[in-house]
């Protein structure tokens, strides 16, 4: 059964056609990797499936209900949480502060004025549970505008992650780390999405290609192949558009 | 921070506030106490738009100035018996007053924060400013609405005659109002508030509308403002445009600004400074708005997190119990720095007097000669060039109260 179908789906900005009728369905419990040159339009599938931008044409089901050019709010709310490519906290607020507020909703405080969060037993351990998680539990009172670069990006995806999501979006989530620290970003993917669908776009193919059950490729606003690993690996089109070009820079 | 030291910060507050008639109960003290309760109320609220919310509002006046003038048109109904309750409650009608104009205005004001914000915040306190000119019936044109405070039922006895009885009425409400202004910073939507002021984008990814958010502190901004402007109405008993136009509501984005946005103390304290130069240097100067504009200035230069922020900045140096290094550095630069401002603010003053003797600290300058003007440009500028030598020390000095403690908290 799949949990997220997307039919057609097209963006334009203006002339340019960033993303052309792409159809793709995910199914439950999928661990789905999106790769493809720079300029493909990952980033931007992921903008229209999680509500940041609205889609041109084209249908985008999950759970079973329409969610094409819904806010972000209301699609966050139905089970869909993401990360962002650019870390993006609330730098101002500490680091408990803020897996807490991404707890809230889904705790159904919805926009609460009369609950004394500090009171909130269950949250505020439910918020300590996931920050021993993602491994920053003697952070929690830390600044975390002022946390180190790796821990930020494990912070974002505590932030994605907190709500008990049935489907994770995450952008990139090792770019810019070194080699040891996107090995333990990996095994953290791994512990907090088990059980999950997970859709990711990476560019570090090793990473890719061990984690995702089945992987898309992105050229030029078209998926020209979804597959499990070994099939893309050997698809001509793919070599050709994607592979190839990898393996002459390299 | 453990629930008992919470408990003990607020009943130290509140006994505060109870015992500082004991301190003076000049008309003129009693009647500064009253000007800063009715500031702590309304900076605190602006602090809940800008500080917590990251709404820079150019207009906050206008709840202010419209709970003010319900207030006084409802202390004319008590007066002719049309309404029949305690003007200990005034207040309420106030809050009340501003909440309604803020559920209103916000329902299109908050869609943004940043520059649409604000643009719109100004717009409508022009708006309103100017109406208040045109409607004279409610808002009594430039004369304003004056009403009668002591002609509602007696509370235990009490009239309201006296300005004291007016501090003990505000002290309780300046206590509530800050309680549960602090309280809904503990709140999911008060918290939801700074998460959105850091990053709108993220909040709506964790399911939250930001304009929701937005419309929240805002309302309940409006409401506190209100309150405020209840208060003023008692206290004064009248009111009029001035009180929500533009020059107030710049005067509250100063208090906050200068007190500390990042703070819950921080507003306090700015109501508090900028109440004692609006009533004390008042006095003794007619530049004093003058200072304020440089103070504010200096602030945003150098503290940009105001003086909650200053004294905070010493937290580390304090729990490692190398502060005291700090004094002697202090006082090494303080000297200087008081002596610079010493000479400027005598400069200032002396091209303003219009007398031909010119009385300063004890000394006589003739306004005309060249030699009171030559000796004060010399100990100002001497005094300047005497605290920018002694910065390094300053400087070095911090660093190591600092950089000590960090090798504490490893061990």
């Amino acid at each position: 059964m799949s949990i997220l179908s997307l039919t057609n789906v097209s963006k334009s900005f203006g002339e340019t056609t960033i993303i052309k009728e792409v159809s793709l369905d995910i199914a439950q419990g999928e661990k789905h990797a999106i790769i493809g040159p720079n300029g493909a339009g990952k980033s931007t599938l992921f903008h229209l499936i999680s509500g940041r931008y609205n889609v041109s044409g084209g249908t985008i089901i999950f759970n079973n209900e329409e969610i094409q050019n819904k806010p972000p709010y209301e699609i966050a709310r139905l089970g869909l949480a993401r990360s962002f490519q650019v870390t993006n906290i609330f730098p101002r607020m500490n680091v408990f502060e803020n897996v807490r507020c991404a707890l809230l909703w889904s705790s159904n405080y919805r926009y609460s004025f009369w609950h004394l969060l500090g009171r909130q037993g269950e949250l505020n351990d439910h918020a300590m549970g996931v920050l021993e998680q993602i491994g920053l539990k003697d952070k929690a009172l830390f600044p975390s505008g002022e946390l180190a670069y790796a821990q930020q990006r494990a912070l974002e995806l505590g932030i994605a992650i907190a709500s008990g999501a049935e489907l994770i979006m995450l952008d990139e989530p090792v770019a810019g780390m070194s080699h040891s620290e996107a090995e333990n970003a990996v095994g953290l993917i791994n512990r907090i999405t088990e059980g999950k669908t997970l859709i990711m776009v990476e560019h570090d193919m090793n990473i890719v290609f061990d984690m995702a059950d089945r992987i898309s490729v992105l050229v030029y606003g078209e998926i020209i192949a979804t597959d499990e690993p070994e099939k893309v690996r050997a698809n001509a089109k793919v070599q050709e558009a994607y592979l190839g070009e990898v393996a002459s820079d390299a | 921070m453990g629930i008992a030291k919470k408990i003990s910060i607020w009943l130290a507050y509140l006994l505060l506030l109870l015992a500082l008639p004991q301190f003076s109960d000049s008309i003129l003290a009693i009647s500064i106490y009253n000007q800063m309760a009715i500031a702590i109320i309304f900076a605190l609220s602006y602090n809940m738009l800008l500080g917590q919310g990251g709404m820079l509002s150019f207009g906050h006046a206008v709840y202010f100035g419209l709970g003010g003038f319900l207030a006084v048109h409802a202390l004319i109904m008590i007066e002719f018996e049309t309404l029949y309750f305690s003007i200990i409650w005034i207040p309420l009608i106030g809050g009340f007053i501003g909440l309604l104009a803020a559920v209103f205005i916000g329902s299109f004001s908050t869609h943004k924060a940043g520059t649409v914000f604000a643009m719109i915040s100004l717009g409508i306190g022009e708006l309103i400013a100017a109406s208040s000119l045109i409607f004279t019936d409610f808002f009594g044109g430039e004369a304003g609405v004056s009403g009668d405070r002591t002609y509602g039922p007696p509370l235990f006895g009490i009239e309201f005659f006296q300005d004291v009885e007016i501090y003990y009425l505000a002290a309780a409400w300046v206590f509530i109002a800050t309680l549960f202004m602090y309280l809904f910073t503990q709140t999911p939507a008060g918290r939801m508030a700074n998460a959105v002021r850091d990053n709108p984008e993220r909040a709506e990814f964790i399911g939250y509308s930001a304009r929701r958010i937005r419309y929240i502190s805002f309302c309940a901004a409006g409401l506190f403002a209100g309150v405020a402007g209840g208060l003023f109405a008692l206290n004064y008993e009248f009111i009029t445009e001035e009180n929500l136009n533009a020059a107030t509501s710049g005067r509250v984005l100063l208090m906050a600004y200068i007190g500390g946005l990042g703070y819950f103390i921080g507003p306090i304290l700015g109501a508090v400074i900028l109440t004692l130069m609006n009533s004390l240097l008042s006095n003794y100067s007619d530049l004093w708005m003058l200072y304020l504009g440089i103070m504010f200035l200096l602030t945003v230069l150098f503290l940009p997190r105001g003086f909650a922020g200053f004294i905070m900045m010493h937290q580390i140096a304090w729990l490692n119990g190398s502060l005291k290094n700090l004094a002697v550095p202090y006082i090494i630069t303080g000297v200087p720095a008081i002596l610079f401002l010493v000479g400027g603010i005598g400069m200032l003053e002396m091209s303003h007097s219009e007398e031909e003797i010119f009385h300063y600290l004890g000394f006589e300058l003739v306004t005309a000669s060249l030699v009171g003007w030559i000796s004060l440009t010399v100990m100002t500028l001497g005094a300047l060039f005497a605290a920018r030598m002694s910065l390094p020390q300053l400087r070095d000095a911090w660093e190591e109260a600092n950089s000590l403690s960090q090798t504490e908290g490893e061990s």
